[in-house]
């Protein structure tokens, strides 16, 4: 067996247990909203070690991009709407038989005051959230090459710097525009599926976690896909190029630039699509999520899986948001009593300097090459014999 | 070697999923002795019980039952609510015996793991408010060590449950739901942000947990009526109209109002500001981030503005850092009205940080010292005690009370089940460190047309007072009550 | 606002053509084969300042540009925001009270000398060691935490003095602590990408130090008696003070700039701080080999051992951090999380300096100090003004990095 058909096992075997985890987890609803959020969580920190680790481009503005595809979708469902007849107050489109509705942002609400000129029997329908989710992903890309175009040609310490800053006037704008988002008390959205799902004769209220889990599971695995292939391609050869020597990659006519604004923008749009989701599956969304408490929760988990390999970063993610959540009991140690509160952040921060400082390829990366090498000492081992015999 | 072994752990932990997740439940009791009963107008399910049962609060039991019987027989009704029976649906209602046993039932499952859970819920980390999630933490501490020194509830020790919440509203559904499916607790006390208390109300309605919020003063908790939530802390908007009144009193023509970019200092801002201009005074709200140090620049247009009072809806330090700059700047309590923020019950904080304070006057829930009640006088001397500090701010004793209020509930509902907490809750009259809480409207006695929603299971009457710090260094026991009349201890020191 | 309007199109105006002269300048200049190096940077300006009129003949005739020709659109930029902000709010205090705005500025550069202090730290280490410490802003933090308890807490009564040297000591030892434990080995060859490796594991210092803090002193906010208490005079005389009143909590001047002791404490301190910095970079041995250093590495053939001079840069880097925080926590109340603003503050001034510049960061400091001020003061809506305020020096970060990477000061790229 070759190491690439161990992967394949391993990635076949992983994937079937995270489709089938629910059938014996589904009774504990708070371990699948725990699973939900880690895969959340996964998302980011893989794509954001597609950045940083494979492209080496140190951004910490990922939670805003994520915010951006959140917000966007959360808006496009408060202002938005389809009807069967026109209001003739607010902005609309006629689409055949519907009409568009763009509500007023400012001023009081056009669509009710508009409900005095329409038919009685008019129907008014909130766009599906899968539109927002799409939405949020393209304004997260969109964002991101804005940010990609004007910034990229800096050097690391000044991309840090400038997408912190970039970061903090998103979250800044997003709480005091109360008007529009609804400033620090969050942004409501509907549910992923506002009427519940009915499938194979079985039905699931909108606050079952199945079908929410099932959506970030299938974006997860996209998501991890699209980045594998990207990593393998002819594309992840030139953004490793750029990292290991950036003179060198465009004296040998890779176009620098492009592919860093390239995988700047994918990164972006998946951390966009990601936190749409989350932000449909959570019901709200705050600005606070830009904190840079949680920036740093993402580098953390990407860093301790392994900055240069996707799967590592994932499964640390997932591994570290199911600790930090089980770790918030307190113990107690003789007659002192340890707040984990707190101090599981502060084990958290040690375990983030001494992992970059003793284990520069992460804690999860390494075992997985290991179990994957294994195979192949032994494939080895068995060829030496057989040459032997 | 290895191969296989991974192999086999892996389609073992593939089997180990598959199969299905089997519960044995204890069979209920079924013998009969009961009867079929048809729904007619004008019936609730707590009058049948008082009826035939001879205890309001047994109701829980014919649900109980009357589902127990829709699975083996579809004629009876299925009740999703208690609250909500329609005419003409059969229910079943069991006999005295069946009741019994239901309710030994309930407290023994409950029992078998070692106690009664109850959750609560505070700001532990950043960007919550630390101080008061601290706080609460104390006074829960405090109130469980008495419920388990009177014997438990049921006859049973109760273990709490304290999530960190973060102040976060995500934060707060995570922690509701890890309370309600992980710990399977019966009931859930506490919380400090509205922002939290907004999200976390709806995991307790749709999950049917008796919640009990302690200091979440946004309207919209209670104002959806949903069975399941309580309330004994004051609502924003009445809070703004004591503001108000207060603002009159002093003879007060303009106002600056310095608030916190937050889900509870803008709306409070919105609502100070409408009360106000119903009384003829006008407002200018200025808002700042919490962690905003620096507030020269807004201080210098504050006193251009020239206002007659300032009321400062900031909150933890950067209330402080406001007050005392504004001091050194020449706006400070000595030299205009000055409404400090509520934190400045914590007074051995406010003295470090506001030393140039003097004659601040800020609001304060809970009752005034002259009319503390034994509890609050037992509460206050262990708090301080356990936590140093030399009087207890309202949010301790609102954490204080929901705790030993949904404790009290539980026992007289003499069941854990949620249907009769939340009715033993309705017609509670609990004395504790607040006073006596009453929750007059529910579902036992629907809000009457013409009164706002927001009284719906809120307790009417927390005293709210106006004190004046007129000392230097003074501690906030000693503080004069300036407002209202009827609480009043001294007059107020104007500049 | 009334008038909106004005200041929108103002706006447009400049942020346009700004970008058409920044854009278009350098492609000519190159077409003509004549220096590039300041031609967007000037175009920007020009086109920004003067439009269509000033960029038709700028093309036409395309003089060789230099600083001046920054310079002087730069002034016109900021009288047209100015203009056109007073035609749109004509009943704004800043347009309409002098006095005010006096204040303002005075308010902005007293804070700004402090930020310069801190932000000083940063562009050292930065001169020296060769990365952005993110973890800056927790020295910060713990320098003010530090004066509090050994003042306060450990030994009630010792005089501040006392307390800002400790604090001081501590800051440095930490930060050299850190410096050999963590930084050195990038200098070994080991770190495949150091530039890399010095940006993470200085931030996951900061998550550190930050919650560490908070696990062992909590979070209830802390506040230090102001160091010195003013004696009350006036001048001309006590009774008239139309010039200068001094009472112990503010400073009067002229009857209308009114500054509050502690600030003007810390700004003197900071001051004096400065001034040793100078002296010891300039005047002692240590800090020549310093300077050498941060100028070449291979200073190690005149005997300077590259290595020892890092710990030390890093040290005093943390302990001007450190000392920034020990002058300000007698002015704000000071709670664990206090860094994280300071730093992103900090990293904001020495962009704007010019990264490693020391000069740069002392201005620097000063300019975002009265940004921040006018901003707040100015912005007309009370309450996205106070909003704003971390909002401001992002939006100059933003156009620094976007016109000119080096900074004020910078050496080039």
């Amino acid at each position: 067996m070759s190491q690439s058909k161990w992967i394949w096992g391993l990635t076949i075997g992983g994937t079937l247990l995270l489709v089938l985890a629910p059938l014996k987890l589904q009774s504990q609803p708070y371990i699948m909203h725990i699973a939900i959020v880690a895969f959340f969580y996964a998302i980011l920190a893989s794509s954001w070690s597609l950045l940083a680790g494979y492209a080496g481009q140190f951004s910490f503005g990922h939670m805003a991009f994520m915010a951006i595809g959140a917000y966007s979708t959360g808006l496009y469902g408060k202002f938005v709407r389809l009807t069967t007849a026109p209001t003739h107050i607010c902005k609309e489109i006629p689409l055949g038989k519907y009409w568009l509705v763009i509500m007023n942002i400012y001023g009081n609400n056009c669509l009710e005051a508009g409900k005095a000129n329409m038919p009685v029997g008019t129907l008014i329908y909130r766009l599906p959230a899968f539109q927002g989710i799409i939405l949020g992903a393209l304004m997260g890309g969109l964002f991101g090459l804005l940010v990609g175009v004007l910034v990229l040609r800096l050097r690391a310490a000044y991309l840090a710097l400038f997408t912190i800053g970039f970061s903090e006037i998103v979250r800044v704008a997003l709480n005091a525009e109360i008007k529009v988002t609804d400033g620090p008390n969050g942004l409501e959205l509907a549910p992923l599926f506002p009427r519940g799902v009915h499938i194979l004769g079985y039905s699931f209220a909108p606050t079952d976690k199945l079908p929410p889990y099932y959506v970030m599971l299938l974006l997860f695995l996209l998501s991890m896909g699209i980045m594998h292939w990207l990593s393998i391609s002819r594309f992840g050869l030139f953004i490793r190029s750029i990292r290991e020597d950036e003179e060198a990659a465009a004296a040998l006519g890779v176009h620098i630039i492009r592919y860093k604004v390239l995988v700047f923008v994918i990164t972006s749009m998946i951390a966009a699509a990601a936190g749409a989701v989350e932000a449909h599956y959570i019901g709200v969304i705050t600005p606070n999520i830009l904190l840079i408490l949680q920036m740093s929760l993402v580098i953390a988990m990407a860093v301790i899986g392994g900055l240069e390999s996707l799967l590592g970063a994932a499964i640390g993610a997932i591994i570290i948001e199911f600790a930090l959540e089980f770790l918030r009991t307190s113990f107690t140690i003789g007659s002192v009593t340890v707040d984990m509160t707190t101090w599981r952040l502060v084990f958290f921060g040690l375990l983030l300097m001494i992992t970059l400082r003793f284990w520069t390829s992460g804690l999860i990366h390494p075992l997985i090459q290991r179990v994957t090498r294994a195979g192949v000492a032994e494939e080895t081992v068995a060829k030496r014999k057989a040459a032997e015999g | 070697m290895k191969k296989k072994l991974l192999l086999i752990s892996l389609m073992i932990m593939i089997l180990a999923l598959t199969l299905p997740a089997v519960t044995v439940l204890a069979a209920p009791p079924t013998q009969s002795g009961g009867q079929d009963y048809v729904i007619v107008a004008d019936d609730w399910l707590s009058k049948l019980a008082d009826k035939f049962l001879g205890d309001i609060l047994s109701y829980p039991a014919i649900t109980y039952y009357t589902n127990q019987k829709n699975a083996e027989d579809s004629s009876y009704a299925k009740i999703k609510n208690s609250d909500e029976i329609e005419v003409g649906w059969k229910v079943y209602i069991p006999s005295k015996e069946e009741a019994d046993a239901y309710f030994k039932k309930q407290v023994s499952n409950v029992g078998a793991a070692g106690g009664i859970k109850i959750g609560a819920l505070a700001p532990l980390s950043a960007p919550g408010s630390v101080t008061g999630g601290t706080a609460m933490k104390a006074a829960f501490e405090i109130a469980l060590d008495e419920i388990n020194a009177a014997g438990g509830v049921l006859g049973k020790p109760v273990q709490l449950v304290l999530v960190d919440t973060e102040g976060l509203p995500e934060r707060g559904t995570a922690a509701m739901e890890r309370l309600i499916n992980q710990d399977k607790v019966v009931g859930v006390v506490g919380e400090y942000h509205s922002a939290v208390g907004l999200t976390a109300k709806e995991v307790a309605h749709a999950n049917h947990m008796p919640t009990i919020f302690a200091e979440t003063w946004n309207d919209k908790i209670t104002s959806v009526e949903y069975p399941e939530v309580f309330r004994i802390a004051p609502v924003s908007s009445e809070v703004a109209g004591v503001d108000a009144h207060f603002i009159q009193s002093l003879g007060v023509k303009s106002v600056v109002i310095m608030t916190e970019n937050t889900g509870y200092g803008i709306p409070a801002a919105e609502e100070t500001t409408k009360r106000l201009a119903d009384l003829g005074i006008s407002a200018t709200t200025f808002s700042a981030d919490l962690g905003t140090q620096e507030f020269s620049s807004i201080i210098e247009r504050i006193k251009a503005a020239n206002p007659d009072l300032i009321l400062v809806l900031l909150t933890g330090e950067t209330s402080y850092n406001f007050e005392e700059q504004a001091a050194e700047a020449g706006i400070g309590p000595q030299d205009v009205k000055m409404i400090c923020n509520q934190v400045a019950d914590d007074s051995d904080s406010f003295w470090t940080n506001v030393p140039d304070g003097k004659n601040c006057f800020y609001r304060r829930v809970g009752l005034p010292r002259a009319l503390y009640t034994d509890a609050t006088k037992a509460f206050v001397a262990k708090y301080t005690e356990k936590t140093g500090k030399t009087s207890a701010e309202s949010y301790a004793m609102e954490a204080y009370d929901s705790l030993k209020l949904m404790a009290q509930a539980i026992n007289e509902a003499k069941s854990t089940d949620p249907d009769a907490i939340i009715s033993a809750l309705e017609h509670i009259s609990y004395n504790g460190a607040l006073g006596t809480i009453t929750f007059p409207y529910g579902t036992h006695n629907p809000i009457p047309a013409g009164t706002d929603a927001k009284w719906w299971h809120q307790f009417p009457k927390p005293a709210i007072t106006m004190v004046q710090y007129q000392e230097k260094g003074q501690s906030s026991a000693d503080a004069a009550v300036v407002f209202p009349d009827a609480y009043k201890t001294a007059d107020p020191i104007l500049p | 606002m009334e008038h909106a309007y004005y200041f929108w199109w103002a706006l447009l105006w400049i942020i346009g053509w700004g970008a058409v002269g920044g854009i278009v300048t350098p492609r000519i200049y190159s077409k003509k084969d004549l220096d590039v190096s300041q031609a967007a940077l000037a175009g920007t300006a020009i086109g920004a300042a003067g439009g269509p009129f000033a960029l038709a003949p700028l093309w036409y005739l395309t003089p060789r540009l230099n600083w001046k020709w920054v310079v002087v659109p730069g002034v016109v930029i900021l009288a047209i925001f100015a203009a056109s902000f007073a035609a749109a709010d004509p009943n704004n205090l800043c347009v309409t009270n002098g006095p005010f705005v006096a204040t303002q500025v005075t308010n902005g550069l007293i804070v700004g000398i402090i930020y310069g202090l801190m932000a000083l730290g940063l562009t050292l280490i930065f001169s020296i060691v060769g990365i952005v410490s993110f973890a800056h802003g927790e020295f910060y933090m713990i320098g003010g935490m530090a004066v509090y308890y050994f003042t306060v807490v450990w030994f009630p009564g010792m005089s501040p003095f006392w307390g800002i040297l400790l604090a001081a000591a501590l800051t440095f030892a930490l930060g050299a602590a850190f410096e050999l434990l963590f930084l050195r080995v990038m200098n070994t060859g080991k770190v495949e990408r150091p530039d890399e490796y010095a940006i993470l594991v200085t931030f996951g210092l900061s998550f550190f130090l930050q919650y560490f803090t908070l696990a062992l002193v909590g979070a209830n906010p802390k506040k230090v008696q102001r160091f010195l208490d003013f004696p009350a005079f006036g001048l001309p005389s006590a009774n008239h003070p139309t010039v200068l009143k001094v009472t112990s909590s503010t400073v009067n001047l002229f009857n209308t700039i009114s500054i509050s002791s502690p600030r003007l404490t810390a700004a003197l301190m900071s001051l004096v701080l400065l001034g040793l910095l100078l002296w010891f970079l300039q005047k002692t041995w240590l800090g020549k080999a310093l300077r050498a250093v941060s100028q070449d590495r291979a200073a190690a053939v005149t005997g300077i051992n590259p290595d020892t001079m890092n710990t030390l840069a890093f040290g005093i880097g943390t302990m001007l951090a450190g000392l920034a925080g020990a002058a300000l926590v007698q002015v704000f109340s000071w709670v664990p999380w206090v860094g994280t603003l300071a730093s992103a503050r900090g990293f904001v001034i020495i962009v704007l300096g010019g990264m490693g510049s020391l000069p740069g960061a002392f201005i620097g400091g000063l300019i975002v100090g009265v940004v921040e001020a006018l901003g707040a003061g100015c912005v007309p809506d009370p309450q996205r003004a106070a909003a704003y305020i971390p909002a401001y020096g992002m939006v100059i970060l933003t156009l620094v990095l976007l016109l000119k990477p080096t900074g004020l000061f910078g050496r080039e790229l």
